[in-house]
């Protein structure tokens, strides 16, 4: 007999997640072309005179790329488990309402502007991408909303539409400039995660983590809106406020993983699901599952994109594709026979 | 006592006016089944009574208050909403669809307290739907699946309960297993009752009030066998119906141009 989730069962679940997730970010933190030992890094941090390599590479390379890592991929499966419930489509990601292009069209016109100076060490890039990103999901929430307010399609055409429109913009202006530089922005188009200012960290950390504990909060709710917004407001959900605030957090959480890493994909379509195929769908288990399972997959995605053609290294939006695809497939087949959503 | 009061109710869509100045008052603990042909406003009427939809004039009163008064909270704790067949995209089980009518009780952390168990415990029982309560949602059958939605309403602890065509895709014998659950609960509980049917002859049964409404506008409210008649179904719904008695109960068939005994009815019709 299935229980019913208990508050025990699931700070039982989430304390194993979390160790999970710091054994796997010490064991990546180790792994890399230079080779460290963690005697030598925890013996002393060096001095003026004599830097020790090992804790130099441990303490600014190592560790702020796997936080790094781990923050977007919290972020980013977060997201996706709210964009499922609010579209009641187990294909949204979260960039299915135009997040990709937007944060496309905001890095190119950063290259072609030509501009140069840095805000909180991100790049013109960066800081582009991050209002592309949120201008884009509040338009397409907009238009969404003028179709009718419990239209899910509507917002769907609506962010179809817009990303196919910038798209078309960002061509253009490829075509247009034809400048070198257009590469980097392709490049960081395709997810990229590098070293790290230790304030970006923090800071990127603060608004997951504060985002993630309130949709914790509101997770019961959106157990309710699964059911549809009618059910959900007859069973006294107050949905425009629910769906408001999930959203907003959501397409705020994407931007900054935006913002911070480029576009990282699959994160935010596999990692709901596989949490919610194991797991089940309640949101008060799979949204914090899915978080801690999300920075555990994109740290280890990440350690490969940097271990596996060392010393070069892959956009982890590559390693996340090529591994997360066929591990998703694998787990859909074995679970299908308890679980269909998609055939009914 | 009333404890539902509609006065003047009018509502259009941008197309089309599907309800005119509709008044009438329900009883606390009545049976009430709105009938009439397809397109009429039986579904937007039950919107309306849920504050799904607001009014273009007229107004909807429950227990007194105009429904536009109480907030979405209040509301949930006075109706409770059975919608046509619906399948959730993530496969809750039986217990937690259930358990999710409680959330707005739930206390901190976003947890059922003891009472909600037992509130929920109970629903389960009382629609026969214990036995399945671990089984996902996905694997049941739709007579099953309504049942458990009914347990939800009825977990919702609500005077009033609606319910859109609950039998519309079940067989003849789940049919008449929601009907029954349906009358216990109102005999036992209490519960004001409103079901949008196309089953005249299930209505006939079970239902002590009848909103009969017509594609013009017109229509009929009153005690089932003064509205359920031969006259009045074949004038709103358009069809030549006979009707027959068992004991005291009235059933009704209707009988299209082309049925094999289409011919030997000739134009007559009513009580056979």
């Amino acid at each position: 007999m299935k229980q019913l989730l208990t508050k025990r069962k699931l700070f039982f679940q989430i304390a194993l997640a979390f160790a999970v997730l710091m054994i796997v970010m010490f064991a990546c933190s180790l792994q890399g072309t230079q080779h460290i030992s963690l005697k030598s890094v925890f013996a002393s941090s060096g001095t003026p005179n004599s830097i020790n390599p090992d804790y130099e590479i441990f303490v600014h390379v190592r560790l702020p790329r796997i936080i790094l890592a781990c923050i977007v991929g919290a972020a980013l499966a977060g997201a996706g488990v709210v964009f499922q419930v609010l579209l009641r489509n187990p294909l949204a990601d979260p960039y299915i309402l135009g997040i990709s292009s937007g944060a496309g069209l905001g890095s190119i016109i950063a290259v072609v502007s030509g501009f140069s100076w840095t805000l909180w060490g991100r790049s013109p890039i960066a800081v582009f991408a991050f209002i592309g990103a949120i201008g884009t999901i509040w338009l397409v929430w907009f238009i969404g909303r003028l179709t009718g307010k419990a239209n899910v399609t509507g917002l769907l055409l609506a962010g179809v539409v817009v990303n196919a429109f910038f798209s078309a913009v960002i061509m253009f202006l490829i075509s247009v400039t034809q400048s070198s530089k257009v590469y980097s922005t392709i490049f960081w188009l395709m997810g990229n995660i590098s070293e790290e200012d230790i304030f970006v960290l923090w800071t990127g950390a603060g608004f997951i983590i504060a985002g993630t504990v309130a949709l914790f909060y509101i997770s019961p709710q959106l157990n309710a809106i699964s059911f549809g917004l009618d059910d959900a407001r007859s069973m006294g959900i107050n949905t425009s406020r629910i769906q408001l605030a999930a959203f907003a957090i959501a397409a705020l959480t994407t931007s900054i993983a935006v913002c911070l890493s480029g576009l990282i994909g699959f994160v935010g379509l596999i990692v709901p699901h596989g949490v919610r195929l194991v797991f089940g769908p309640d949101h008060r288990q799979l949204l914090p599952l899915s978080t801690i399972t999300g920075a555990i997959f994109l740290v280890v995605a990440d350690t490969l994109a940097r271990t596996i053609i060392a010393p070069a290294q892959l956009p982890v939006g590559i390693i996340t594709a090529i591994v997360g695809g066929p591990f998703f497939l694998l787990l859909l087949i074995k679970s299908s026979h308890k679980t269909s959503w998609f055939n009914k | 006592m009333n404890i539902i009061e509609v006065h003047n109710l009018s509502f259009r869509y941008s197309q089309a006016e599907v309800l005119r100045n509709i008044s009438f008052k329900i009883k606390t603990g009545t049976f009430l089944a709105v009938v009439g042909p397809n397109g009429v406003g039986k579904s937007t009427l039950l919107n309306l009574l849920s504050a799904g939809l607001k009014p273009d004039t007229g107004s909807v009163k429950i227990d007194g208050k105009t429904i536009g008064s109480y907030s979405t909270k209040k509301l949930a704790g006075k109706i409770a909403v059975v919608r046509q067949e619906f399948i959730p995209i993530f496969s809750f089980s039986v217990i937690e669809t259930v358990m999710i009518s409680r959330t707005t009780h739930y206390g901190q952390l976003g947890f059922e307290t003891e009472t909600d168990r037992d509130i929920v415990n109970e629903a389960l029982e009382v629609t026969d739907t214990a036995q399945f309560a671990s089984r996902l949602l996905s694997n049941l059958s739709a007579g099953e699946r309504q049942r458990v939605f009914i347990a939800r309403a009825l977990a919702q602890q609500t005077p009033i309960l609606l319910l859109d065509e609950p039998t519309s895709f079940l067989d003849l014998k789940h049919q008449v297993n929601i009907y029954d659950l349906l009358k216990t609960t109102q005999l036992k509980q209490g519960k004001t009752i409103i079901a949008v049917t196309h089953d005249i002859n299930l209505a006939a049964q079970y239902c002590d009030t009848i909103l009969l409404l017509a594609s013009d506008g017109r229509y009929c409210y009153g005690d089932a066998r003064e509205v359920l008649t031969v006259e009045k179904i074949t004038d709103v719904f358009g069809v030549r119906i006979f009707s027959g008695k068992i004991r005291d109960e009235s059933f009704f068939i209707p009988i299209g141009k082309s049925a094999k005994d289409s011919e030997k009815f000739g134009t007559t019709q009513g009580n056979i």
